[in-house]
């Protein structure tokens, strides 16, 4: 089996509903290629997690396969300790919540968990762990628990644990939700170092500013969690229509001075007083 | 940014293969159980929620089906025969049919706890050491009786036909207790179950505390889930008990100080919007003629296993 091939991951037909009753992913269909960056973009609850999750292996679709290099993820092949180590060295997945994440005693001890796992050597991991906290400026906070960071450091400590095994494909849970500006612009710049390096990138977010920034490949999910459009950033962003049916982009009325208007209206890309709407 | 990165994230990924380790991986003990109870109570609490609408027991008022189920868990106590447990089982039977609920489901859970609270905790009163009477199925000979402090070990042991009596009531007494209170819980949602509680005059404070449990034990197990998740993103080898147990250790202290936090931010959210020491909740809509009826089917019911 190989690991760095062209169609890296593929879903066909997934669905998935928690409890058994609540559907969260209906019949989606999106295939991976290494080196690919995508931005699976969705209102909340339109099942972007989910889907992340079952391509990280850690849920399995309800009906539908999931692929990774050719081979299904299941609960069946992920028991397979062959398989199990080849999935989890390549596939590295960043939590939405990053105290879930956090569960080591130190900051260090959590960077150093993966290489250790991947028994790559004691000296090797921690010459990784060094540099992964010089990249993220966390050395500082070497020694510290987890409970004792904030909501940004945790996050970049959690990026930190994941990149430390060096997988080939990253996926990042609602990456900039909750940090402040600069921490955003921060992730921003890492995340388009790591595409320059060759990572496969896949994000899960409703940030369309984010989508903007790193001009990814974009997978729109629908409230009704189906998979409705895929393709470049800047066709997605200019489908104004779609953007409002999938409720990433709304109408917004608002005073200018002494003149209430009505617009399309998003935080980051559109902005736009036609003259048409002001009354 | 670039320039910064280390080397081995910019070098190409180190091929894998799945040849790398052999055979099939095991799943710790722990890890699978800590994993499986945080599923079983958010499944649990879902169905619950989420129970069908249709069915007979779903459309009756919540404060009818608490004093339903007080009153007949009431007669279950004090019935002494076999005969009328059956009777009244075959009823809550019935009930559940009419309830659209899944039988295999609940039938399911109610025999297992009832084999394990009631048949197993009562059988070895079946035996002639602790129940007197008429031995039925002698179990073992010893050469002469023995005495020693309360208790008297007869000569011959085995299950008396009291015994059995006793075993098969008490089992009874289970199963029906918990049919009646499962055929609640699966049709009921659980806001209405507490604000029905107000009926019998159960103090607010203690119905708010019973409110937010159930509303952090859901969030908490979900917490415990995805922990589970986050932790299996990371192996790639099968741990070891010891380091199982570390985890879940480690895991437990996190919740102690998550639920703490939790605490304190739930108790400000409620003085932030005017708690002061009095709790009140929302009153409950008018009683239909269904309800009545029904409320007068089931007492009227009640009173005929009551004298049977």
């Amino acid at each position: 089996m190989r690991c760095a091939v062209e169609n890296l991951m593929r879903l066909e037909n997934v669905s998935y509903r928690y409890h058994g009753k609540i559907p969260a992913l209906s019949d989606v269909n999106l295939e991976v290629h290494s080196g690919d960056h995508i931005a699976i973009v969705g209102a909340n609850g339109s099942g972007k997690s989910t889907l992340l999750q079952i391509m990280a292996g850690l849920r399995y679709p309800m009906t539908g396969r999931f692929f990774f290099n050719g081979t299904e993820v299941s609960e069946r092949s992920l028991r397979d300790k062959g398989f199990l180590r080849c999935f989890r060295q390549s596939v590295g997945y960043v939590f939405q919540d990053s105290d879930v994440q956090l569960f080591c005693p130190t900051v260090f001890d959590e960077i150093l968990y993966g290489p250790l796992q991947l028994e790559i050597g004691e000296e090797e991991g921690k010459k990784r762990a060094f540099e992964v906290m010089e990249m993220l400026n966390i050395e500082h906070l070497k020694d510290r628990p987890s409970y004792m960071l904030s909501g940004g450091e945790k996050k970049k400590v959690a990026i930190a644990s994941v990149l430390a095994m060096n997988p080939q494909v990253l996926l990042l849970d609602e990456p900039t939700n909750g940090l402040d500006p600069k921490t955003q612009s921060f992730l921003v710049e890492l995340m388009l170092a790591l595409i320059e390096a060759g990572k496969t990138l896949i994000i899960g977010t409703h940030d369309l500013s984010l989508v903007d920034e790193l001009r990814s490949n974009v997978a729109v999910l629908s409230e009704n969690h189906r998979l409705v459009k895929i393709g470049k950033a800047e066709d997605v962003l200019s489908d104004e229509g779609l953007l409002l049916k999938v409720n990433l982009i709304h109408e917004h009325i608002h005073r200018h001075g002494e003149a209430v208007h009505k617009h399309i209206h998003s935080h980051y890309l559109f902005h736009r007083h036609e003259p048409q709407n002001r009354r | 940014m670039a320039n910064k990165i280390p080397p081995f994230l910019l070098a190409p990924p180190t091929p894998c293969s799945i040849k790398q380790a052999k055979g099939k991986m095991r799943i710790p003990f722990l890890g699978r159980g800590i994993n499986r109870l945080a599923s079983v109570i958010r499944e649990g609490y879902a169905q619950w929620d989420f129970s069908s609408q249709n069915g007979f027991f779903q459309k009756i008022d919540a404060r009818v089906k608490i004093l339903f189920l007080l009153f007949f868990i009431l007669i279950v106590t004090l019935k002494r025969d076999v005969l009328p447990e059956t009777y009244i089982w075959v009823f809550v039977f019935v009930l559940t049919l009419l309830s659209r609920l899944s039988i295999a489901k609940i039938y399911k859970r109610v025999l297992l706890f009832g084999f394990l609270f009631g048949f197993l905790i009562a059988l070895p009163s079946a035996f002639n050491v602790i129940t007197k009477g008429d031995v039925v199925l002698p179990i073992a000979t010893l050469p002469r009786p023995y005495n020693f402090w309360i208790y008297h070990v007869p000569a011959e042991i085995g299950i008396t036909r009291e015994g059995i009596h006793g075993v098969a009531m008490l089992t009874m007494r289970v199963i029906n207790s918990l049919s009646l209170s499962f055929l609640i819980l699966y049709t009921t949602p659980f806001h209405e179950i507490v604000r029905a509680l107000k009926v019998l005059k159960v103090p607010d404070s203690f119905l708010i505390i019973i409110t937010l449990c159930y509303k952090y034990i859901f969030l908490l197990s979900k917490t415990v889930e995805d922990m589970h998740l986050a932790k299996r993103s990371r192996i790639v080898r099968e741990l070891s008990p010891t380091e199982a147990r570390e985890w879940v250790a480690g895991r437990i202290a996190f919740i102690f100080r998550k639920t703490r936090l939790r605490c304190e931010e739930v108790f400000k959210a409620m003085i932030g919007r005017g708690f002061s020491d009095t709790i009140r909740f929302c009153g409950f809509r008018k009683m239909r003629m269904l309800d009545w009826g029904t409320a007068v089917f089931l007492f009227l019911s009640g009173i005929f296993f009551l004298f049977i």
